[in-house]
């Protein structure tokens, strides 16, 4: 398996008033090559210093990386050489135009200078703001900024892409936009690796996610397996909605085999099994005389998943015991 | 590889654009057509361009050296106060620091542009007030005058830049631009006029001057003799020698300091009215007005020249060390 990027015990550890704090805990992490990586977590969670260590802009005081096979301590002017980066918190010059702050990065990634004007104007395209191009960047919303701070990061057709809350302060045309966009590169081959907190964002484009809290992962993998596993930990949730005795339904429902609970909500009888009884339920309605027009099997979102695993992290450490084991709930 | 060149060039050309820059190119060419304008009134009241007993650079150098003087840190604070702190707290530095580049080029680079700013600034200041004075007296500048000014130049460039790299030491140590403006103007105010005023307060504590009862002596008027007992002559001339030694040793923490006895050695006047370096041969109150070459202006100067370069030289190392370290959040 080719990896774009592999971590093994990374860790970042800051000394502070209180102590040393570890802002990433002996992390292990492999992305695949072509995959779109969502890195997903609550602000403070360690994504940001994640990245800044796998670009190499933090140095680790701990364990190992690589990214596109350069090490991220001896080789990092080669890794954001062929990595598209978008650091959170950046900025641009506002007294240059959108076209002259571009073409700065041309030069510091060594874009021959015949090649530049091609280069931004295609970047311009890509992100929708070739016709502000000529406007000082002190004229730019936060929206515009973030699309351009994208389009720096395709300049150079990198092989990967690192995403640091890509999506913040941009319009929902924009976080839209942004969404085809990893769609596109997704398709042209190139690895993603998107770094937020709003998972609803990013969620149904990631192939695989890891859930980051203070500084470790609590689950990571394939989402599709992710929400498999929560749907056999926590339970099947089954939506029904017809038409006639709903209460006595209900009432049937409870003596089905492997039924935990069952609540009536906004017209619907919602039902939690440790199982697919979806077919069960069908019957039953047949006999209790109920006209089902709705028979769900509610998937657990990214968002439940995260919900979950943060409340456990939270449970398992509430005074932020660093040097409690988290191996029970880490998947990788 | 991206060389700091790439950097230096978009530095220099931001420098040269903001309005800071070119607002104090404006002032300070303002200045200096002031003091050319007190050079032509001093001078016209001999005749104009016939009488220069001082010579040419005597009678531009007082004004030229107080300018610069002033003119030097302010523009080496201003373009190094934020050169670090501002662009964390833009976060350009964030999105620079993403591209395949060192850290040292962007320090680097950076180091770059303001030299060549400062030397623009310089050029254009000094050439206001050289070339002002030589229309305002009408006399030529011989080739020694020339190479005097130009090294003179020189010399106030590695002074602005001392002040520069100090700015920018303090920019890369704050997380704010306020707080490195802050103590940079603290640290200027304290060097500029602080510390000569401490300096004499503390040489006048510890060396007192007594004067014996009865004494009628004249001191002090430059140019005369000191008159009277030859006992006390002595007595005083010591007594002055050590305040001098004092405030001299209290000053020379600053750069300022160093760059006044560049400038007096290499324009050869003394900018401050006092005792003569040594005393001189005539005693006490005499100025020495031999002739020295610009090798033995130099040969004189080195000291004071190798501080101001180990200044700039130490913040640079000092920034570029830290830059290269610093964990950027």
């Amino acid at each position: 398996m080719e990896y774009a990027i592999e971590a093994k015990g990374l860790t970042k550890a800051y000394k502070s008033e209180g102590g040393t704090v570890l802002a990433v805990d002996h992390l292990n992490l492999t992305v695949e090559r072509g995959s779109v990586f969502g890195l997903l977590g609550p602000n403070g969670a360690g994504k940001t210093t994640l990245i800044m260590m796998l670009t190499g802009l933090s140095l680790p005081t701990g364990g190992s990386a690589k990214v596109l096979g350069y090490d991220i301590v001896k080789e990092s002017v080669k890794i954001r050489k062929n990595v598209g980066i978008l650091p959170e918190g950046f900025g641009f010059y506002d007294h240059l135009t959108a076209e002259q702050n571009l073409h700065y990065i041309a030069a510091l990634n060594d874009i021959p200078k015949e090649e530049r004007s091609k280069c931004v104007g295609d970047v311009l395209a890509a992100v929708g703001l070739q016709e502000v191009k000529d406007r000082k960047l002190g004229g730019f919303s936060r929206g515009m900024k973030q699309r351009l701070g994208i389009a720096q990061a395709l300049m150079k057709n990198p092989e990967l892409l690192i995403f640091d809350e890509p999506t913040a302060g941009v319009d929902p045309e924009g976080a839209r936009a942004f969404k085809d966009l990893v769609v596109r590169l997704s398709k042209e081959g190139k690895t993603v690796m998107l770094s937020t907190h709003l998972l609803f964002e990013v969620g149904p484009l990631c192939d695989t996610v890891a859930i980051i809290n203070r500084g470790r992962f609590v689950v990571q993998g394939n989402v599709r397996e992710l929400v498999g596993k929560l749907m056999a930990e926590e339970g099947y949730r089954i939506r029904v909605g017809g038409a006639g005795d709903l209460g006595a339904f209900a009432n049937g429902l409870m003596d089905l085999k492997g039924v935990k609970e069952i609540r009536l909500e906004g017209g619907y009888v919602l039902v939690r099994a440790d199982s697919d009884i979806r077919v069960e339920v069908g019957k039953l309605a047949s006999k209790c005389g109920v006209e089902v027009s709705t028979l769900d099997l509610m998937e657990p979102s990214l968002e439940d998943l995260f919900i979950k695993y943060y409340k456990i992290e939270g449970m398992a450490h509430p005074h932020n015991d660093r040097a409690a084991n988290s191996e029970g709930i880490v998947n990788g | 590889m991206v060389s700091m060149f790439t950097v230096a060039s978009k530095e220099f050309s931001d420098i040269v654009k903001s309005k800071r820059f070119l607002l104090l190119v404006a002032v300070f060419g303002l200045v200096m057509v002031a003091a050319v304008a007190t050079v032509y009134l001093s001078a016209t009241e001999g005749t104009r361009g016939a009488s220069m007993p001082r010579g040419f650079l005597g009678s531009v150098a007082s004004s030229l050296v107080t300018m610069m003087s002033y003119f030097a840190p302010i523009m080496g604070i201003a373009l190094g106060v934020d050169a670090i702190s501002g662009e964390k707290e833009k976060g350009t530095l964030k999105l620079t620091l993403a591209q395949p580049i060192f850290r040292d080029t962007i320090i680097n680079g950076k180091f770059l542009a303001a030299f060549l700013a400062i030397s623009l600034a310089t050029f254009i200041a000094s050439l206001v007030n050289i070339g002002g004075s030589v229309l305002a007296l009408g006399v030529t500048p011989t080739v020694e005058d020339v190479t005097r000014l130009m090294l003179f130049m020189l010399f106030s460039i590695l002074f602005a830049m001392a002040f520069y790299g100090i700015a920018t030491f303090l920019s890369t140590i704050s997380k704010r631009t306020t707080q490195s403006v802050i103590v940079s103007v603290v640290l200027w105010i304290v060097f500029t006029f602080i510390i000569s005023i401490v300096a004499s307060l503390v040489a006048s504590s510890m060396v007192p001057i007594s004067f014996q009862p009865g004494q009628n002596m004249t001191i002090f008027r430059p140019g005369q003799n000191m008159t009277g007992n030859p006992e006390e002559i002595a007595r005083l001339t010591e007594q002055f020698r050590s305040r001098t030694a004092i405030t001299e040793a209290i000053e020379s923490i600053t750069p300022n300091y160093h760059f006044t006895r560049i400038a007096r050695y290499i324009l050869q006047i003394s900018v401050n009215i006092g005792i003569s370096p040594g005393g001189g041969v005539g005693g006490v109150g005499q100025t020495t007005t031999r002739a020295v070459s610009i090798m033995e202006s130099l040969g004189s100067a080195w000291p004071n020249i190798l501080v101001l370069t180990l200044v700039t030289v130490l913040t640079f190392i000092a920034s570029y060390m830290l830059f290269t370290r610093q964990e950027i959040r």
